[in-house]
C-alpha cells in the first residue's frame, strides 16, 4: 500500500505504450478539428484556387493576396485600429483592475458590499442587453463614432477587478500591516507593497482583456460608422459582404491576419489564459 | 494607530465608481425607464410614457416568436452535443500521457480565434462549390445548399457552434475533473469496478456542480448568438436563422424602435437572469445535500 502511495506523489513519466495508444485515436480528431484553419492559410496563399481546397494545396503558392489586403484593402488601417485599441484598453483594464480590486480585497472602501454586488451583477448580466442603453449614453456624451467610443466603455472592467479581488482577498495582510507599523501611507501600501504581489493575477487581466478586445465584435460595429475608425474583426465582417463576397482567397488572406496576434498571444500566455478560464468558471 | 486614509479608498475605488455609474447603473435604469416610453433619439421632447405597449408590440410581433423559436431550437441542438463532446474530449485529454499539453491546446484553440474569423472560414466550407460540398459530391452524397437554404442554413451554424466551443468547456470540465479525488477510483478498482461504472459512479455524481455550470453558461451564451448570423447569413433566408439578440439588433439599429427594441433587451435579461437564478439554487441545493 505504501509503494502505491509513494508512485502517486511522484508520478513516473507515462509509458510510451500508452501514449501511442492515445495518439493514435487523438491525432486524427485534432487534425479534423484543426482543417478549418488549414482551409483559411492554404486558400489565402493561393490566388488562383478561388474556394477550392485541392487546388489550393496545389499551389502555387505567394503572398499577392496579403500584399491586396494592404495595398489596396485596409487592412493596415483595421490592423492599427484593433492593436492600438486593445493596448490602450489592456493597460487601462491593468491599471483600475489592480486600484479596484486591492481596495474592495481589503474592504478599505464605504460601502465595499454595495460596489461588489455591482460587479457580481454586472458579471451576470449578458452584455447584449446593454446595446441600446450604452449607445444612447455615448450619443448623449457626443462619444459615438470615435476611438473614445471603442475604448472608455470598456475600460474598466468588473472580471479583471472581481479577478483581483479574489486574489487580494488570498493574500497575508501582515507584510501590509508591518509598513503601517513602520509610518507607511495606504498609498505607499498599495503602490510598494501590495502592487509587486498582484503581478501574477494581473497577468492574467492583461491576456484576458487583451483576447476580449482584440474579438470584439457588436459593440464596435454599432459605436462606429467611419470606415478609418473600424477595428479587424468589423472591418473584416463587413468588407466580406461588399465587394469581396466570393473572394475566398482574399478574405482568407484577412482572417489569417486576423488570428495572427490572438494565436501568438495565445501560445506564449497558455498557461495564464487557461487559469484566467478557470478563475472565471469558479466564480 | 490603524488610520486608513479615505481619500486614498476612494481615490482607488474611484474607477469603478465612476465607470458602474455612467456605463452599468445610468444606461440600465434609463433604457428602463425607455422602455416604458414612445423614445427615440430623433424626438427626444416628444418623449411620453406608454405603460407596456412596447412589450405589448414586442409580443405581438411574429418576427419576435420566430427569433426566439431559432434562438430555442440553437439551444435545444447545440447544448447537448457541445456538452457530450467537449466532456468527452476532457476525459481523453485529463489521463498523463505524452503530448498531452499539445491537444489541450490544439482543441481549444478555436475558443481564442474571433467568431467573425471563424465564421467567414465555415462560410467558405459551407458554400456551393466549397469545401464540404466538394468532399461530398467524392462521396456521391447530396450537396444541399447549405446556408442558403431555409432548411439547412441554422444546423449549418450550430454545427459550427458546436465545433467552436467544445474544447472551451472541454477545459471547465478538466477543471472539475481534477477536483475528483484519486483515491475514489482506486477504491472502487479495488472492488472491481469497470471503467463505465467508475464513469456513472464516481465521475458524473461528482461533475455534477461542473456540468450545471457548463450547461448554464453555454445557454447564457447561445442566447446572445449574434456575430455568426451577421457574418455568416444576415438572419436569413427568410428569417430562417434570426436569433433574438440579432432581431434586437435589427429593431434598434435598422428600423430605429428603440422602445420595443429595449423591451426586448429586457426580456432577454429577464430569461437569462432566470437561468442565472437557476443555477444558484441547484449549486446551493446540492451544497445544502452534501451537509
Amino acid at each position: 500500500m505504501s509503494e502505491v502511495r509513494e508512485e502517486e506523489l511522484v508520478p513516473p513519466p507515462p509509458a510510451w505504450g500508452m501514449s501511442a495508444r492515445r495518439w493514435l485515436w487523438l491525432a486524427p480528431l485534432l487534425a479534423a478539428m484543426l482543417l478549418p484553419f488549414l482551409w483559411m492559410v492554404a486558400l489565402s496563399v493561393s490566388p488562383q484556387a478561388g474556394n477550392s481546397f485541392t487546388k489550393a494545396l496545389e499551389g502555387p503558392w505567394d503572398f499577392s493576396q496579403y500584399r491586396t489586403l494592404f495595398e489596396t484593402g485596409k487592412m493596415g488601417r483595421y490592423l492599427l485600429n484593433s492593436l492600438g485599441v486593445a493596448i490602450i484598453v489592456v493597460v487601462l483594464n491593468v491599471v483600475t483592475a489592480a486600484m479596484v480590486g486591492y481596495v474592495l480585497g481589503r474592504k478599505r472602501v464605504p460601502g465595499e458590499r454595495f460596489w461588489t454586488m455591482g460587479i457580481v451583477a454586472t458579471l451576470m448580466v449578458p452584455k447584449q442587453t446593454l446595446m441600446i442603453p450604452l449607445y444612447l449614453v455615448l450619443a448623449r456624451l457626443h462619444l459615438l463614432d470615435s476611438y473614445a467610443a471603442l475604448i472608455l466603455p470598456f475600460a474598466v472592467d468588473a472580471f479583471g477587478i472581481f479577478l483581483v479581488r479574489q486574489y487580494v482577498t488570498q493574500l497575508p495582510i501582515e507584510l501590509e500591516e508591518a509598513a503601517r507599523v513602520d509610518g507607511a501611507t495606504d498609498w505607499q501600501i498599495f503602490r510598494e507593497v501590495a502592487l509587486p504581489l498582484l503581478k501574477p493575477v494581473l497577468a492574467v487581466v492583461a491576456i484576458q482583456a487583451f483576447l476580449t478586445n482584440w474579438n470584439s465584435f457588436l459593440f464596435p460595429l454599432i459605436f462606429v460608422d467611419s470606415d478609418h475608425l473600424r477595428t479587424l474583426p468589423v472591418g473584416l465582417a463587413l468588407m466580406s459582404q461588399t465587394e469581396h463576397s466570393v473572394d475566398w482567397g482574399f478574405l482568407m488572406a484577412g482572417s489569417t491576419v486576423a488570428s495572427l496576434p490572438v494565436l501568438v498571444v495565445f501560445v506564449a500566455f497558455q498557461r495564464q489564459i487557461l487559469s484566467g478560464l478557470l478563475a472565471g468558471a469558479e466564480k | 494607530m490603524r488610520t486608513h486614509s479615505r481619500a486614498t479608498a476612494w481615490f482607488l475605488a474611484s474607477p469603478w465608481v465612476v465607470a458602474f455609474a455612467l456605463f452599468g447603473l445610468y444606461p440600465f435604469v434609463f433604457s428602463l425607464g425607455a422602455s416604458f416610453t414612445n423614445y427615440t433619439p430623433l424626438a427626444p421632447d416628444a418623449t411620453r410614457f406608454v405603460g407596456l405597449a412596447n412589450y405589448a408590440r414586442a409580443l405581438h410581433d411574429p418576427a419576435f416568436w420566430s427569433a426566439l423559436r431559432n434562438t430555442a431550437l440553437f439551444v435545444l441542438g447545440t447544448i447537448p452535443f457541445t456538452t457530450a463532446a467537449s466532456l468527452g474530449l476532457a476525459l481523453a485529454v485529463q489521463p498523463a500521457f505524452r503530448g498531452r499539453t499539445l491537444f489541450r491546446v490544439g482543441f481549444f484553440l478555436p475558443s481564442v480565434v474571433s467568431i467573425v474569423v471563424l465564421s467567414l472560414v465555415f462560410k467558405g466550407l459551407y458554400a456551393s462549390n466549397g469545401g464540404l460540398n466538394s468532399v461530398l459530391a467524392l462521396m456521391h452524397l447530396p450537396t444541399p445548399a447549405w446556408l442558403q437554404d431555409p432548411r439547412t442554413a441554422l444546423p449549418g451554424i450550430m454545427a459550427m457552434d458546436v465545433w467552436a466551443a467544445s474544447g472551451y468547456y472541454m477545459i471547465i470540465f478538466l477543471a472539475g475533473l481534477e477536483g475528483i479525488p484519486r483515491d475514489l477510483y482506486d477504491a472502487a478498482r479495488l472492488d472491481g469496478a469497470g471503467g463505465w461504472a467508475r464513469f456513472t459512479h464516481i465521475t458524473l455524481p461528482l461533475l455534477r456542480p461542473t456540468l450545471l455550470f457548463v450547461l448554464v453558461v453555454n445557454t447564457i451564451r447561445s442566447l446572445q448568438i449574434f456575430a455568426e448570423v451577421f457574418v455568416m447569413t444576415r438572419g436569413g433566408p427568410l428569417g430562417s436563422t434570426t436569433t433574438v439578440v440579432y432581431h434586437l439588433y435589427e429593431q434598434a439599429f435598422s428600423r430605429f424602435q428603440l422602445g420595443e427594441a429595449s423591451a426586448i433587451a429586457y426580456l432577454l435579461f429577464l430569461l437569462s437572469l432566470g437561468l442565472a437564478w437557476v443555477q444558484m439554487k441547484a449549486v446551493g441545493a446540492q451544497e445544502e445535500s452534501r451537509g
